[in-house]
Protein backbone atom coordinates (compact mmCIF):
# COMPACT_ATOMS: atom_id res chain seq x y z
CA UNK A 1 0.00 0.00 0.00
CA UNK A 2 2.92 2.38 0.41
CA UNK A 3 5.13 1.68 -2.15
CA UNK A 4 4.42 4.32 -3.99
CA UNK A 5 5.79 6.65 -0.98
CA UNK A 6 8.79 4.01 -0.39
CA UNK A 7 9.37 3.64 -4.11
CA UNK A 8 9.49 8.18 -3.84
CA UNK A 9 12.12 8.03 -1.55
CA UNK A 10 14.20 5.19 -3.37
CA UNK A 11 14.09 7.45 -6.31
CA UNK A 12 15.04 10.69 -4.43
CA UNK A 13 17.59 8.81 -3.24
CA UNK A 14 19.16 7.59 -6.55
CA UNK A 15 18.72 11.08 -8.19
CA UNK A 16 20.74 12.60 -5.12
CA UNK A 17 23.56 10.80 -5.64
CA UNK A 18 23.28 10.82 -9.64
CA UNK A 19 23.70 14.89 -9.09
CA UNK A 20 26.44 14.56 -6.64
CA UNK A 21 28.09 11.93 -9.11
CA UNK A 22 27.05 14.56 -12.36
CA UNK A 23 25.89 11.79 -14.11
CA UNK A 24 24.17 12.29 -17.15
CA UNK A 25 22.25 9.05 -16.65
CA UNK A 26 21.28 6.81 -14.42
CA UNK A 27 21.41 2.89 -16.32
CA UNK A 28 20.71 0.38 -13.87
CA UNK A 29 19.38 0.51 -9.81
CA UNK A 30 19.52 -2.49 -7.83
CA UNK A 31 17.17 -3.03 -4.83
CA UNK A 32 17.26 -5.75 -2.26
CA UNK A 33 13.80 -6.53 -0.94
CA UNK A 34 13.07 -8.91 2.04
CA UNK A 35 10.40 -10.95 1.46
CA UNK A 36 8.79 -10.34 5.07
CA UNK A 37 8.27 -6.51 4.76
CA UNK A 38 4.70 -5.47 3.12
CA UNK A 39 6.14 -3.92 -0.08
CA UNK A 40 4.88 -5.88 -3.17
CA UNK A 41 6.98 -6.38 -6.17
CA UNK A 42 4.54 -5.27 -8.81
CA UNK A 43 3.65 -2.14 -7.26
CA UNK A 44 6.92 -1.28 -6.11
CA UNK A 45 7.91 -1.36 -10.31
CA UNK A 46 4.67 0.24 -11.28
CA UNK A 47 5.20 2.94 -9.12
CA UNK A 48 8.85 3.18 -10.17
CA UNK A 49 8.07 3.28 -14.01
CA UNK A 50 5.90 6.44 -13.52
CA UNK A 51 8.42 8.74 -10.90
CA UNK A 52 11.46 8.37 -12.95
CA UNK A 53 9.39 9.87 -16.13
CA UNK A 54 11.02 13.41 -17.16
CA UNK A 55 14.05 12.86 -14.48
CA UNK A 56 17.64 11.33 -15.76
CA UNK A 57 16.44 7.84 -14.30
CA UNK A 58 14.17 7.45 -17.45
CA UNK A 59 14.82 4.32 -19.04
CA UNK A 60 17.13 3.08 -15.93
CA UNK A 61 16.86 -0.89 -15.36
CA UNK A 62 14.92 -2.07 -11.89
CA UNK A 63 16.45 -4.98 -10.12
CA UNK A 64 15.09 -6.48 -7.33
CA UNK A 65 16.62 -9.23 -5.22
CA UNK A 66 14.38 -11.05 -3.23
CA UNK A 67 15.75 -11.66 0.24
CA UNK A 68 14.35 -14.67 2.10
CA UNK A 69 13.02 -14.14 5.98
CA UNK A 70 15.34 -15.62 8.59
CA UNK A 71 14.10 -15.99 12.32
CA UNK A 72 15.77 -16.89 15.41
CA UNK A 73 14.65 -18.57 18.46
CA UNK A 74 16.54 -17.41 21.83
CA UNK A 75 15.57 -20.57 23.57
CA UNK A 76 16.34 -23.62 21.30
CA UNK A 77 18.96 -21.52 18.94
CA UNK A 78 17.01 -22.26 15.63
CA UNK A 79 17.85 -20.13 12.81
CA UNK A 80 16.15 -20.27 9.21
CA UNK A 81 13.45 -19.84 7.71
CA UNK A 82 9.45 -18.79 8.97
CA UNK A 83 7.21 -21.33 9.84
CA UNK A 84 3.81 -21.26 8.58
CA UNK A 85 0.67 -23.00 10.20
CA UNK A 86 -1.91 -24.48 8.20
CA UNK A 87 -5.49 -24.62 9.35
CA UNK A 88 -7.18 -27.41 7.01
CA UNK A 89 -10.43 -25.98 7.80
CA UNK A 90 -10.13 -22.63 6.39
CA UNK A 91 -7.67 -23.86 3.73
CA UNK A 92 -4.99 -21.22 4.55
CA UNK A 93 -2.03 -21.08 5.56
CA UNK A 94 -0.46 -17.96 7.72
CA UNK A 95 3.00 -17.80 9.08
CA UNK A 96 3.88 -17.54 12.74
CA UNK A 97 6.48 -16.06 15.45
CA UNK A 98 6.51 -19.73 16.82
CA UNK A 99 10.03 -21.62 16.41
CA UNK A 100 9.45 -24.26 14.15
CA UNK A 101 11.77 -26.99 17.02
CA UNK A 102 10.64 -26.00 20.24
CA UNK A 103 7.40 -23.96 19.94
CA UNK A 104 8.51 -20.71 21.49
CA UNK A 105 8.49 -17.15 20.37
CA UNK A 106 11.38 -16.23 17.56
CA UNK A 107 12.12 -12.96 16.55
CA UNK A 108 12.60 -12.26 12.75
CA UNK A 109 16.34 -11.14 11.84
CA UNK A 110 16.48 -11.08 7.97
CA UNK A 111 13.82 -10.25 5.62
CA UNK A 112 12.86 -5.96 6.31
CA UNK A 113 15.43 -4.85 3.69
CA UNK A 114 14.17 -2.19 1.45
CA UNK A 115 18.26 -1.53 0.65
CA UNK A 116 19.06 0.26 -2.40
CA UNK A 117 21.96 -1.71 -3.25
CA UNK A 118 23.62 -0.21 -6.24
CA UNK A 119 23.16 2.17 -8.81
CA UNK A 120 25.02 2.35 -12.20
CA UNK A 121 25.31 5.88 -14.38
CA UNK A 122 26.85 7.14 -17.00
CA UNK A 123 28.97 10.24 -16.10
CA UNK B 1 20.63 7.77 7.44
CA UNK B 2 22.91 5.60 7.07
CA UNK B 3 25.21 5.65 3.68
CA UNK B 4 27.74 4.28 2.96
CA UNK B 5 29.04 5.38 -0.67
CA UNK B 6 32.07 3.97 -2.24
CA UNK B 7 32.63 4.33 -6.12
CA UNK B 8 33.94 1.56 -8.68
CA UNK B 9 35.50 2.34 -12.12
CA UNK B 10 33.28 0.19 -14.37
CA UNK B 11 34.51 -1.42 -18.08
CA UNK B 12 33.66 1.02 -19.88
CA UNK B 13 35.59 3.83 -19.22
CA UNK B 14 32.36 6.23 -18.59
CA UNK B 15 30.06 4.26 -16.72
CA UNK B 16 30.20 4.39 -12.54
CA UNK B 17 29.13 1.54 -10.26
CA UNK B 18 28.11 3.61 -6.99
CA UNK B 19 27.74 0.96 -4.55
CA UNK B 20 24.91 2.36 -1.85
CA UNK B 21 24.14 0.38 1.25
CA UNK B 22 20.79 2.58 2.14
CA UNK B 23 18.11 0.99 3.87
CA UNK B 24 15.19 3.15 3.55
CA UNK B 25 13.22 1.00 6.26
CA UNK B 26 15.75 0.89 8.70
CA UNK B 27 16.09 4.88 8.66
CA UNK B 28 12.68 4.72 9.80
CA UNK B 29 13.86 2.63 12.00
CA UNK B 30 16.80 4.70 13.52
CA UNK B 31 14.44 7.61 14.02
CA UNK B 32 11.93 5.31 16.35
CA UNK B 33 14.95 4.86 18.15
CA UNK B 34 15.92 8.70 18.77
CA UNK B 35 12.31 9.09 19.48
CA UNK B 36 11.94 6.13 22.31
CA UNK B 37 15.20 7.54 23.25
CA UNK B 38 13.71 11.14 24.04
CA UNK B 39 10.60 9.84 25.17
CA UNK B 40 11.94 7.88 28.22
CA UNK B 41 14.81 11.11 28.57
CA UNK B 42 11.12 12.88 29.98
CA UNK B 43 10.05 9.82 31.58
CA UNK B 44 7.20 9.22 29.11
CA UNK B 45 5.50 6.48 28.08
CA UNK B 46 4.04 6.33 24.85
CA UNK B 47 1.45 3.60 23.27
CA UNK B 48 0.79 2.91 19.67
CA UNK B 49 -2.54 2.15 19.00
CA UNK B 50 -2.85 0.67 15.35
CA UNK B 51 -6.09 -1.29 13.70
CA UNK B 52 -7.93 -1.04 10.76
CA UNK B 53 -11.04 1.67 10.22
CA UNK B 54 -14.27 1.66 12.59
CA UNK B 55 -12.73 -1.13 14.93
CA UNK B 56 -12.88 1.78 18.02
CA UNK B 57 -9.17 2.99 18.35
CA UNK B 58 -10.56 6.34 19.21
CA UNK B 59 -13.15 5.11 21.79
CA UNK B 60 -10.58 2.68 23.25
CA UNK B 61 -8.12 5.96 23.73
CA UNK B 62 -11.46 7.94 25.09
CA UNK B 63 -11.92 5.14 27.47
CA UNK B 64 -8.32 4.99 28.84
CA UNK B 65 -8.24 8.85 29.06
CA UNK B 66 -11.26 8.04 31.17
CA UNK B 67 -9.48 5.97 33.94
CA UNK B 68 -5.81 7.36 33.53
CA UNK B 69 -6.02 10.97 33.12
CA UNK B 70 -6.24 11.51 37.66
CA UNK B 71 -2.99 9.34 37.63
CA UNK B 72 -1.17 10.59 34.90
CA UNK B 73 -0.59 13.98 32.82
CA UNK B 74 -1.68 12.30 29.20
CA UNK B 75 -1.48 13.78 25.62
CA UNK B 76 -2.29 11.72 22.27
CA UNK B 77 -1.48 12.54 18.69
CA UNK B 78 -3.83 11.66 16.19
CA UNK B 79 -3.01 10.43 13.17
CA UNK B 80 -5.33 10.54 10.07
CA UNK B 81 -5.42 10.91 6.73
CA UNK B 82 -7.99 14.05 6.98
CA UNK B 83 -10.11 16.16 9.84
CA UNK B 84 -9.60 16.58 12.85
CA UNK B 85 -12.36 14.47 14.45
CA UNK B 86 -10.68 12.01 16.56
CA UNK B 87 -8.51 14.38 17.78
CA UNK B 88 -11.29 16.57 18.91
CA UNK B 89 -12.90 13.30 20.05
CA UNK B 90 -9.89 12.80 22.62
CA UNK B 91 -9.53 16.64 23.48
CA UNK B 92 -12.69 16.41 25.33
CA UNK B 93 -11.16 15.14 27.99
CA UNK B 94 -9.03 17.91 28.49
CA UNK B 95 -6.17 16.15 27.42
CA UNK B 96 -3.50 17.92 25.19
CA UNK B 97 -3.99 16.67 20.86
CA UNK B 98 -1.66 16.85 18.55
CA UNK B 99 -3.29 15.87 15.08
CA UNK B 100 -1.39 14.61 12.22
CA UNK B 101 -2.82 14.76 9.01
CA UNK B 102 -0.75 12.52 6.44
CA UNK B 103 -2.67 13.85 3.72
CA UNK B 104 -2.76 10.73 1.55
CA UNK B 105 0.01 8.23 3.38
CA UNK B 106 -1.60 4.82 4.87
CA UNK B 107 0.91 5.33 8.12
CA UNK B 108 2.11 7.61 10.57
CA UNK B 109 6.07 6.92 10.45
CA UNK B 110 8.72 8.01 12.92
CA UNK B 111 9.83 11.07 11.15
CA UNK B 112 6.10 12.38 11.63
CA UNK B 113 5.79 11.36 14.93
CA UNK B 114 9.36 13.34 15.64
CA UNK B 115 7.79 16.23 14.12
CA UNK B 116 4.72 16.19 16.42
CA UNK B 117 7.03 15.14 19.73
CA UNK B 118 9.07 18.44 18.58
CA UNK B 119 5.91 20.62 19.14
CA UNK B 120 4.97 19.26 22.55
CA UNK B 121 6.39 19.52 26.00
CA UNK B 122 7.67 16.73 26.89
CA UNK B 123 8.13 18.01 30.44
CA UNK B 124 4.34 18.62 31.12
CA UNK B 125 3.15 14.86 30.15
CA UNK B 126 3.58 11.46 31.81
CA UNK B 127 1.90 9.09 28.71
CA UNK B 128 1.21 9.63 25.45
CA UNK B 129 -1.16 7.81 23.33
CA UNK B 130 -0.66 7.75 19.08
CA UNK B 131 -3.23 6.46 17.40
CA UNK B 132 -2.18 5.38 14.32
CA UNK B 133 -3.97 6.00 10.35
CA UNK B 134 -6.88 3.76 10.43
CA UNK B 135 -5.05 0.31 8.21
CA UNK B 136 -4.49 -2.82 9.45
CA UNK B 137 -1.30 -3.75 7.01
CA UNK B 138 1.40 -0.61 6.56
CA UNK B 139 1.61 0.60 9.94
CA UNK B 140 3.24 -2.27 11.13
CA UNK B 141 6.28 -1.61 8.99
CA UNK B 142 6.90 1.63 10.24
CA UNK B 143 7.73 1.53 14.45
CA UNK B 144 7.41 4.93 16.00
CA UNK B 145 9.10 4.70 19.04
CA UNK B 146 6.69 3.88 21.31
CA UNK B 147 6.72 1.21 24.59
CA UNK B 148 4.06 -0.56 23.39
CA UNK B 149 2.17 -1.42 20.19
CA UNK B 150 -1.44 -2.30 20.52
CA UNK B 151 -3.66 -3.63 17.48
CA UNK B 152 -7.76 -3.37 17.99
CA UNK B 153 -9.42 -5.36 16.22
CA UNK B 154 -13.31 -5.92 16.42
CA UNK B 155 -16.10 -8.59 16.04
CA UNK B 156 -17.45 -6.90 12.94
CA UNK B 157 -14.86 -7.55 11.22
CA UNK B 158 -15.27 -10.76 10.62
CA UNK B 159 -14.10 -14.32 11.64
CA UNK B 160 -10.48 -14.34 9.38
CA UNK B 161 -9.17 -10.92 10.10
CA UNK B 162 -6.49 -12.43 12.20
CA UNK B 163 -5.14 -14.63 9.34
CA UNK B 164 -5.68 -12.49 7.07
CA UNK B 165 -2.94 -9.90 7.80
CA UNK B 166 -0.67 -11.60 10.36
CA UNK B 167 2.02 -9.24 9.55
CA UNK B 168 0.65 -6.47 12.06
CA UNK B 169 0.19 -9.33 14.78
CA UNK B 170 3.90 -9.93 14.79
CA UNK B 171 4.45 -6.43 15.05
CA UNK B 172 2.04 -6.38 18.35
CA UNK B 173 2.70 -6.33 22.29
CA UNK B 174 -1.06 -6.20 22.55
CA UNK B 175 -4.10 -7.30 21.11
CA UNK B 176 -7.54 -5.80 21.76
CA UNK B 177 -10.60 -7.63 20.61
CA UNK B 178 -13.42 -4.86 20.92
CA UNK B 179 -17.24 -4.82 20.93
CA UNK B 180 -17.57 -7.82 22.93
CA UNK B 181 -20.87 -6.39 23.71
CA UNK B 182 -21.79 -7.31 20.48
CA UNK B 183 -20.54 -10.86 20.73
CA UNK B 184 -24.39 -12.98 21.37
CA UNK B 185 -25.89 -11.19 18.27
CA UNK B 186 -22.47 -11.74 15.73
CA UNK B 187 -22.13 -15.27 16.72
CA UNK B 188 -18.26 -14.81 16.33
CA UNK B 189 -16.08 -17.37 17.51
CA UNK B 190 -13.84 -15.12 19.87
CA UNK B 191 -11.65 -18.25 21.01
CA UNK B 192 -10.70 -19.03 17.56
CA UNK B 193 -9.49 -15.18 17.23
CA UNK B 194 -7.62 -15.55 20.36
CA UNK B 195 -6.12 -18.92 19.30
CA UNK B 196 -4.88 -17.31 16.20
CA UNK B 197 -3.02 -14.53 17.43
CA UNK B 198 -1.32 -16.42 19.76
CA UNK B 199 -0.51 -18.45 16.99
CA UNK B 200 0.74 -15.86 14.98
CA UNK B 201 2.98 -14.11 17.61
CA UNK B 202 2.75 -16.50 21.36
CA UNK B 203 4.24 -13.01 22.79
CA UNK B 204 1.56 -10.93 22.84
CA UNK B 205 -1.01 -10.61 24.91
CA UNK B 206 -4.85 -10.40 24.12
CA UNK B 207 -7.53 -8.49 25.43
CA UNK B 208 -11.33 -8.72 25.25
CA UNK B 209 -12.95 -5.65 25.57
CA UNK B 210 -15.64 -3.40 25.06
CA UNK B 211 -15.74 0.35 24.64
CA UNK B 212 -18.92 0.63 24.61
CA UNK B 213 -19.51 -0.42 28.34
CA UNK B 214 -16.31 -0.17 29.64
CA UNK B 215 -15.76 -3.93 30.05
CA UNK B 216 -11.63 -5.15 29.80
CA UNK B 217 -10.71 -1.73 30.23
CA UNK B 218 -9.14 -2.30 33.75
CA UNK B 219 -7.38 -5.68 32.10
CA UNK B 220 -5.60 -3.61 29.43
CA UNK B 221 -4.65 -1.43 32.11
CA UNK B 222 -3.01 -3.78 33.92
CA UNK B 223 -1.13 -5.40 30.42
CA UNK B 224 0.02 -1.65 29.62
CA UNK B 225 1.85 -1.81 32.88
CA UNK B 226 -0.73 1.25 33.58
Amino acid sequence: MHEFSVTSQVVKSVLEDAERQRAKKVLEVHLVIGKLTLLGIEQLRFSYGMLVENTTMKGSKLFIELKEGKVKCDKCGYEGAINFKDDPIYHISFPTLTCPECGSSVKIIEGRECLIKSIKMEI
Amino acid sequence: MSSVSRVIRAEEGEIYDIELVKDLLKANEEIAIENKKLLSRYGVKAIDVMGSIGTGKTALIEQLVRKLKEKYRIAAIAGDLTTTIDADLIAKHGVEVIQINTGKECHLDANLVRKALSRMDLDEIDLLFIENVGNLICPAEFPLGSDKRVVVISLTEGPNIVVKHPFVFMAADIVVINKMDLVEVLGVDVDRLVRQVSEINPKVSVIKTSCKNGTGIMDLIRALGL
